[in-house]
């Protein structure tokens, strides 16, 4: 028999033990990952957005605050803007929903297709959103939850605005880091408003990245000592912003990460030394017949490591098989959207399951390392 | 014929060093379980226990939050005369005209900012809701820039103490007082005088209206009253069940800990089975013995589930005395409903400390069931004669 042979022997010689002991790994890292990615989600918008030279100009007081539609002049002559849209969150209740369960917001067609240029779309259906000013666009997966079609009248009862709308789709778009939005034409929510003359923000696309910094530099101080002082923001910036009003849901999710973290090394490490008590007898005969401390030693070790990883294996390719092949918008209702278990989750999972092997490895080893041989023999059970 | 009680219980003790990994891992399950769940009650007890029940809360129709409503000028002279509402002695109607404005504000030790609801009202929009109490400095001077912060919030806010002052929408507010909500939605808020926030604010309508209605009589007539005047695009509703109703917050939580709680759980009834599997094979004998005094099938059966349901409900106490410390403790996040940060505590109530013993009970059970079955079956000899 071989030694690689011996451990797996060993390993599996209380089937039973084995796979509780695999399960509970493999369900304790299947949790880990997903709270994880959640964390992920909620904490960190994606990287790719800076690419877009996008700016968010929002009023200084809070995003609650609208904007006076005036300001649109003065930041068109702003040197190294390109284009201005406006961006009026609506936030109305579909159909007979309770409350909003997806964003609407009103922006000038022509302008917002160049600034959120990764939107995908056909032409003809570009076409009728530039043409009709009650046409809106709905994000895929939105319309996919619904089964929205071309042409289906969609009625809003307004929450924060005191407008109702009815809109018309004219098409669907995606490839957005949100595929779940509705855009629709601002002069029909400013017609519906009574021509209030309000925005909720701007989104100014800048000549290049490296004219960022000036531009947002001279948006702020445009507006500096006005009745509306603005706060201009990179995308990333305005999204970091958001997060940062989770407070502390973050610290709490990351508590319980460790929390489960600790479960797990705790009833691993405990089935382990369950498994070398049982043997401690072989143990001392292994010993009595020459093996070495070390030795011995490396076949606990690589029999709860392997245990770990097979459970590793179970948990994280579950849990990545499984966030990949479902749909996570649909399971949450459009909480979370992309739930993405990146290559550095499945390294942390992977980190944790490693130490785990080892750390579960040293007690009993301990144990047996100290156990005199004619006591290991004299052991019974 | 029934096993001794203690007979389950010393064994647990027995096997102490066995045990304890399980017990520690179904403690920690169940302190996390509470935990969440106490976030989930903590945020439902702040707003159940907001309002008075006297009062009615006048809002636009269609709007789902206080901060999203609008009530014009208009309104609020046609409704503020009308004989369904109370009057002071001085026979001025007691109804708070509201402003809410969110305004972004530094936490402290710069950690980011966020969201924080000012609610500027009229100067009897205080007694009119007599659970908020100053707990410092003043209330402030109406026609000034005076702001008075909740204690809590002051607590998570940078500039928020006494005599501090921050700006805003371009002018500089003072805080000349901490007030104290009594565990209700009103420790999330600044207070300001409403016509100074609207002129700050640029507002030109209210958010809305607060009323004290003459009697109960008069403020079911009140709300029927305004239900029926065409005129008004406006609903009342008693400001209890206006913010009892504001449980939004609180539904993501409670679904994270319940999913935590079934994830963690089959976790931890798979390390019950396994040391319950081992506490059985390690008695082999013992379980034959008892057999041959006479014990039947279903009395081992019984006895290893008590074993097992002792064990974690042992778990079950200790991470309920684990998350206790907890008990308290004040947070914040994101509320969905006015898009500010809410502050509230973390709230173990003995119903919940009784869910999670409860659910170390299941835990326990579900993970002996197999290992008991295991115990009652072995053939008697063989287990005699076993080592």
């Amino acid at each position: 028999m071989t030694i690689a042979g011996f451990i797996v022997k060993n390993a599996l010689r209380n089937k039973r033990r084995a796979l509780l002991c695999i399960l509970s790994v493999a369900v304790s890292l299947f949790l880990l990952v997903s709270l994880l990615v959640a964390l992920r989600e909620i904490t960190l918008p994606p990287e790719d957005v800076g690419a877009a030279a996008r700016i968010i100009v929002r009023n200084k007081v809070s995003l609650a605050s609208p904007l006076p539609a005036r300001q649109r002049a003065v930041l068109e002559r702003i040197p190294g803007v390109e284009a201005v849209t406006p961006f009026t969150f609506y936030g109305g209740k579909f159909r007979d929903e309770d409350f909003p369960k997806f964003a609407q917001f009103a922006v000038d067609p022509k302008e917002f297709m160049r600034i959120v240029v990764e939107a995908k779309m056909q032409v003809d259906q570009l076409d009728a959103f530039l043409k009709d000013q009650r046409a809106c666009i709905v994000g895929k997966i939105t319309a996919d939850k619904y089964g929205l079609k071309i042409g289906d009248r969609l009625n809003f009862i307004g929450t924060l605005w005191p407008c109702d709308l009815e809109l018309k789709m004219v098409g669907t778009y995606q490839g957005t880091i949100d595929d779940r939005n509705l855009f629709f034409n601002h002069k029909y929510f400013d017609e519906a408003m009574g021509n209030l003359g309000q925005v909720g923000t701007w989104w100014v696309k800048a000549r290049s990245i490296d004219d960022m910094p000036d531009v947002l530099d001279r948006i702020n101080r445009a507006f500096a000592n006005t009745s509306a002082e603005v706060r201009a923001e990179t995308e990333r910036a305005f999204q970091m912003s958001m997060v940062s009003m989770w407070g502390n849901i973050k610290i709490l999710v990351r508590s319980i990460c460790s929390v489960v973290v600790f479960t797990l090394l705790l009833v691993s490490a405990s089935t382990m030394s369950m498994a070398i008590r049982e043997r401690f007898r072989e143990l001392a005969v292994l010993k009595a017949i020459g093996f070495q401390r070390r030795e011995i030693f490396g076949f606990i070790l690589a029999e709860s490591f392997g245990l770990a990883a097979v459970g590793a294996l179970l948990g994280i390719g579950g849990a990545w098989a499984f966030f990949t092949h479902i749909s996570i918008s649909k399971l949450t209702d459009g909480i979370f959207v992309a739930f993405e278990v990146t290559p550095q989750i499945m390294g942390v999972a992977g980190t944790v399951a490693a130490a785990l092997g080892i750390v579960s490895a040293l007690a009993p080893a301990i144990a047996m390392a100290r156990m005199s041989v004619v006591d290991g023999l004299k052991t019974l059970d | 014929m029934a096993l001794p009680i203690t007979y389950n219980l010393r064994n647990v003790v027995l096997r102490w060093r066995a045990t304890l990994a399980t017990v520690l891992g179904v403690a920690l399950v169940v302190a996390v379980y509470v935990l969440v769940q106490s976030l989930a009650v903590g945020l439902e007890k702040s707003s159940g226990n907001t309002g008075d029940p006297r009062n009615v809360m006048i809002v636009r129709k269609g709007a789902t939050a206080e901060s999203s409503s609008q009530v014009t000028r208009a309104q609020l002279r046609l409704i503020q005369y009308w004989p369904e509402i109370a009057r002071d002695d001085a026979g001025r109607p007691l109804l708070s005209a509201d402003v809410l404005v969110l305004i972004n504000l530094p936490r402290r030790e710069d950690n980011g900012e966020a969201n924080v609801l000012v609610r500027g009202i009229s100067p009897v929009g205080i007694p009119l809701r007599p659970q908020v109490t100053l707990v410092g400095g003043r209330w402030f001077t109406p026609g000034k820039r005076e702001v008075v912060v909740s204690r809590r919030l002051a607590a998570r806010f940078a500039n928020f103490e006494i005599g501090d002052s921050f700006s805003s929408g371009g002018r500089t507010l003072t805080v000349v007082g901490q007030m104290d909500g009594q565990r209700s939605a009103f420790d999330s808020e600044v207070w300001m005088d409403g016509d100074e926030a609207r002129s700050i604010f640029d507002r030109e309508f209210y958010s809305s209206l607060l009323v004290r209605a003459t009697d109960d009589a008069g403020r079911a007539a009140l709300i029927e009253r305004i239900e029926g005047d065409k005129r008004l695009p406006v609903r009342g509703l008693e400001e209890t069940k206006y913010y009892a109703a504001q449980t939004m917050t609180a539904m993501p939580i409670k679904i994270l800990g319940n999913l935590l709680a079934t994830a963690m759980s089959i976790g931890a009834v798979f390390a019950a089975m396994n040391t319950m599997y081992a506490s059985v094979a390690s008695r082999t004998r013992e379980i034959g013995t008892l057999r041959v005094l006479g014990f039947r099938r279903r009395t081992i059966l019984l006895c290893i589930i008590i074993e097992g349901g002792f064990l974690a409900l042992l778990g079950g106490a200790v991470g309920c005395l684990l998350s206790l410390p907890m008990h308290g403790y004040s947070t914040g996040t994101i509320s969905f409903e006015t898009f500010s940060e809410t502050v509230f505590e973390f709230r173990i109530t003995p119903w919940l400390a009784a869910q999670g013993l409860l659910f170390s009970v299941i835990v326990g059970v579900v993970g002996s069931l197999l290992p008991a079955l295991r115990a009652s079956r072995l053939p008697v000899i063989a287990a005699l004669k076993s080592l």
